[in-house]
């Protein structure tokens, strides 16, 4: 059953929906075209699995967690739109993996575990091969940074590869299967607009609030915080990195960004944890296995990468090399995990939003064709 | 005769310990086998006919929930074994209500009655006490009115208890009923006058049970009537001393949309038709005898005395009838809808009154103006006959009940005067646009759905989504909600909001229900003995459930209810036999009786 396989990815209790509509009546998000959760919810207890894969409304959602705080039934519609994101991350992802990820949480952590000894067993490998651990940088290097910038642009395209096809996938399941009309080239361009909108403001989810009456929603900030540090962290060490490795001298016009970063990834994975420990919020009374695993290795992540670099900038070299290969060992399944995981919402939120836009407009104007040309038969 | 007992019970029954009552049924003389079957679907055939035929069985007895369901296997079997069809006796512990305390016990003596071949109801007579003629009635509303006539008209005693200074509940309040739209107050006022007038009917108004003593058949009951400082006998309702009463507050009748005096009469049919004094909001009475008294002095008939008792009286009864009834949800908590908060948000029991003839607004329905107080210096939200009616008007069901936050219970009639009130809306205030927000359509009685089908066809926009947001923009308040069949998103700004409310027990429910050793079930409505068999026994003996009290239900099924409820305490009264209780007869005592029985 279909809604058996959803209770493993978190949807525990949509079989107690009655159909009332109250989520979609106090949803902020629910709009004409796109009207959830009580629509989904429909389509889950009915098991339309295929019609379910093609909507985009799961991604709409940024859980607020007002339908479920209204919810006659406690059939928590938040969670099952999350149940539906996971689900939707695995179906995207054409080699199965994610799936299992999902679902197990055994195998996810062997595998992560798997991965970061393969990784470490290699990067001490390489580094007493050519060089001594004391060193950090330059010549004899225990992991030279040109070394380091191979590595990661290899893991990168490994990454890119996945993400890009699971996006292509996911196009062709929203906008081929999913659009029953006509989409007109020019209206992905004109939209186009709408994708880095999407993904430097995440201006819908600062939307969620507007019902209540907090002037600034702390989730939505910290989320964009950890957010842009993480796009800039990559990005600084995709690029950057061989001046970023350099040193035991500050190099400011890197490095500025490295620390905002790092305050932004920091203040958001505490908080984030801190929630799910506390669950004073409704959207963090449930914890699914991926999401801790999510929230801890990215600590592990950020609190090694601060630790190597305040070795090698007080002198300590040794330390330095270990904590690096540390931090390599989670660095390296975790971008490997991305397009797997939850968090390869970074590019398919941003890429919903975008295909929503377009479907709306298409849809708007396929209702004003309708109606601007009658279609007389005799 | 060789007896074969097989018990056949399929699924659990937590309060039966089968093989308990199997050892014990072993016991039993002329018992030759006791099985224990579970089998599903059926016993097998042939090996019943083995079974048979092997033990030399004359009588088989079946026992368990439902052991008429293997009747026709062990009739095949008997038959093909050569024996008795006739002999083929069930032991069904459903049927003869074995559930609850006694349940052991009851299912041993069923058994031990079908394998002597006695019927069970002839070998478990409950009674022995003598039986009090009288009666006494809990509560004065539609259900305790018509049982109390019934049981009158019969020749019986009957004392109607009722806590408020007049008879006729809620039903009074109401203006039209569904689905037929007679007018409420013609059906009912005619029976509270006729309660009224009945020498066989003593009327106990302002008074409350606070104490009970005794057994079936002979309660001893101490009632307190609170003072009513008007002698019921000597007023003539003339209204003189409610003109020069000072004081203002809320009337309860006009569920707080309206004033009254600290003097009043609750609406002008009640019954008994006399004033009374509010003890706390009379300001002679507060003041203890310092200031105004003016109505002493106006009253021509010198009937009010301010300085009246309260006062216990003692009476003896047979049978006690419970109909205390119900009352409204608090719907303040439920925040999203903005009762309190938004003046023209009523909840069900206000618009009942405000579309009523006798109401405040004489029946017109009007949005509430805003008027100034004086005494609290400040605007108030209230309704004047001078109001304006309203363009369109909401109608939100399911407001507390079916949710598991408040009431997880259906509360029956809201889906129903819901429909009422759109008819009425239209009736009334025919331009107007009125908007159901429905989540299942429950019209399930007689001429319910057709009358569902009516307001439909009438213009009532019925949409089936639920409203879980009110929202208040420049004075205009807006509905939002989801039309599920339409697959649309809906926003509409109406004037009055009205939500249909969920019903809860009434506040005295628990403590009677201690007083009286009354089960309550999860909801807190009084426990019946069985729904389907005995709905309205409770499991004490000589004490009834009508009406409210027990489960939500509209006005039919609460005079149907009544009416069974008087039958059942006049067959205590004429059967001769005294009065007793099932679960008062013990296991030796129906063994007993049934050998008597098989003995001739």
């Amino acid at each position: 059953m279909f809604i058996d396989e959803l209770d493993r990815f978190g949807a525990e209790d949509v079989q107690l929906c009655y159909q009332c509509g109250d989520c979609s009546t106090v949803c902020p998000h629910a709009d004409e075209v796109y009207k959830f959760p009580r629509k989904s919810m429909r389509l889950l207890q009915m098991g339309l699995e295929q019609k379910l894969e093609t909507t985009l409304e799961p991604w709409l959602c940024y859980y607020c967690g007002q339908c479920s705080e209204q919810c006659p039934r406690d059939a928590d519609p938040g969670e099952t739109m999350m149940s539906l994101r996971r689900w939707l991350i695995s179906r995207y992802d054409f080699t199965g993996i994610s799936r299992m990820f999902f679902k197990s949480r055994i195998t996810e952590v062997l595998a992560i575990i798997a991965v970061a000894l393969l990784t470490g067993a290699f990067l001490i490998y390489y580094g007493l091969s050519g060089g001594s651990i004391s060193i950090y940088d330059g010549e004899g290097a225990f992991l030279p940074s040109t070394f380091i910038h191979r590595f990661d642009l290899t893991i990168g395209a490994i990454l890119l590869v996945f993400l890009v096809l699971n996006a292509i996938h996911m196009w062709y399941l929203v906008m081929i299967k999913g659009t029953p009309f006509n989409v007109p080239w020019w209206l992905y361009l004109k939209e186009l607009y709408q994708l880095p909108w999407h993904f430097f403001t995440q201006k819908r989810y600062a939307d969620c609030e507007k019902k209540r009456e907090h002037k600034v929603y702390m989730p939505w900030l910290l989320h964009l915080g950890l957010m842009l540090g993480y796009v800039t962290m990559l990005l600084l060490v995709m690029v950057f990195i061989e001046q970023l490795q350099a040193g035991p001298a500050i190099l400011w016009r890197v490095h500025i960004f490295g620390y905002l970063a790092s305050v932004g990834l920091i203040a958001g994975t505490i908080y984030f944890i801190r929630s799910r420990f506390k669950k004073h919020y409704i959207q963090y009374k449930k914890s699914h296995g991926t999401d801790w695993v999510f929230v801890t290795l990215l600590f592990i992540i950020v609190v090694t990468g601060i630790a190597q670099h305040v070795f090698h900038r007080t002198g300590l070299y040794e330390p330095a090399n270990i904590t690096y290969v540390i931090h390599l060992m989670s660095v390296v399944p975790w971008l490997l995990r991305m397009p797997f995981s939850k968090w390869a919402h970074l590019i398919y939120r941003p890429l919903a939003m975008y295909f929503s836009a377009v479907r709306r407009e298409a849809l708007m104007r396929q209702v004003s064709i309708l109606n601007s040309y009658p279609v007389v038969v005799k | 005769m060789r007896t074969g007992v097989f018990f056949c019970q399929t699924g659990d029954n937590r309060n039966l310990n089968i093989d308990a009552i199997a050892k014990y049924s072993a016991n039993l003389p002329d018992v030759e086998t006791v099985q224990i079957l579970r089998l599903k679907p059926l016993p097998d055939l042939v090996f019943l006919r083995e079974q048979i035929i092997t033990h030399k069985l004359g009588r088989i007895v079946i026992a368990g929930d439902i052991p008429g369901y293997y009747k026709p296997v062990f009739t095949r079997a008997m038959a093909m074994a050569g024996g008795d069809t006739d002999e083929i006796h069930l032991a069904s512990f459903q049927e003869h209500g074995a559930k609850g305390e006694n349940a052991m016990d009851r299912a041993k003596a069923i058994v031990a009655c079908a394998t002597m071949g006695v019927p069970f109801p002839l070998a478990a007579i409950p009674g022995g006490n003598p039986v009090n003629h009288a009666t006494l009635i809990i509560g004065g509303g539609i259900a305790g009115i018509q049982s109390a006539l019934e049981i009158a008209n019969a020749g019986k005693q009957v004392f109607l208890v009722e806590q408020t200074g007049t008879i006729g509940g809620h039903m009074a309040m109401f203006d039209k009923t569904f689905p037929t739209l007679d007018c409420a107050a013609c059906i009912l006022t005619p029976k509270m006058v006729s309660v009224g007038q009945h020498e066989m009917i003593r009327l106990l108004t302002r008074s409350k049970v606070v104490a009970v003593s005794g057994k079936p058949g002979s309660y001893r009951v101490k009632i307190r009537q609170s003072a009513r400082f008007v002698d019921i006998n000597a007023c003539v309702a003339c209204n003189q001393c409610a003109e020069v009463c000072p004081v203002r507050v809320k009337s309860e009748f006009d569920a707080g949309i309206s004033l009254r005096k600290a003097i009043y009469i609750p609406f002008p049919q009640a019954v008994p038709n006399a004033y009374l004094v509010d003890e706390k909001s009379c300001s002679y009475i507060l003041s203890e005898g310092k200031k105004c008294g003016v109505c002493v002095k106006k009253c021509p008939k010198e009937c009010i005395n301010l300085n009246e008792k309260d006062h216990i009286t003692d009476i003896e009864v047979g049978n006690i009838i419970l109909a205390t009834g119900y009352e409204l949800l608090d719907v303040s908590p439920i925040e999203q809808y903005g009762y309190g908060t938004f003046p023209n948000v009523l909840t069900s029991i206000e618009f009942e009154r405000l579309t009523n003839a006798s109401g405040t607004t004489g029946g017109r329905i009007v949005t509430k103006t805003k008027q100034f107080n004086r005494k609290l210096n400040k605007d108030e939200w209230v309704f004047s006959p001078e109001g304006v009616p309203p363009r369109s008007v909401a109608l939100i069901h399911c407001v507390g009940s079916r949710n598991k936050k408040y009431n997880a219970y259906c509360s029956r009639v809201c889906c129903m005067y819901s429909l009422k009130f759109a008819h009425l809306i239209k009736e009334k205030v025919p331009n107007a646009n009125v908007y159901e927000f429905y989540i299942d359509m429950r019209a399930f009685g007689k001429g319910y759905e057709e009358f569902a089908e009516r307001i439909k066809q009438e213009g009532t926009f019925v949409v089936r989504g639920h409203s879980a947001s009110v929202t208040m923009v420049d004075g205009q308040m807006a509905v939002r909600g989801e039309d599920i069949f339409n697959d649309r998103l809906v926003e509409f700004k109406v004037d009055i909001i009205v939500l249909a409310v969920g019903l809860i027990p009434s506040p005295g429910t628990e403590e009677l229900s201690r007083m009286l050793g009354i089960q309550r079930d999860t909801d807190g409505w009084f426990s019946e003995l069985d729904y389907n068999g005995s709905p309205t026994d409770t499991d004490r003996g000589g004490i009834f459930v009508a009406g409210m009290c027990q489960a939500p239900k509209d006005i039919p099924d609460t005079v149907a209810q009544a009416s069974a409820v008087a039958a059942g305490v006049l067959g205590s009264l004429t059967s001769g036999k005294g009065i007793g209780h099932m679960s008062s007869v013990t296991l030796s005592e129906i063994e007993a009786r049934a050998k008597t029985i098989h003995t001739i």
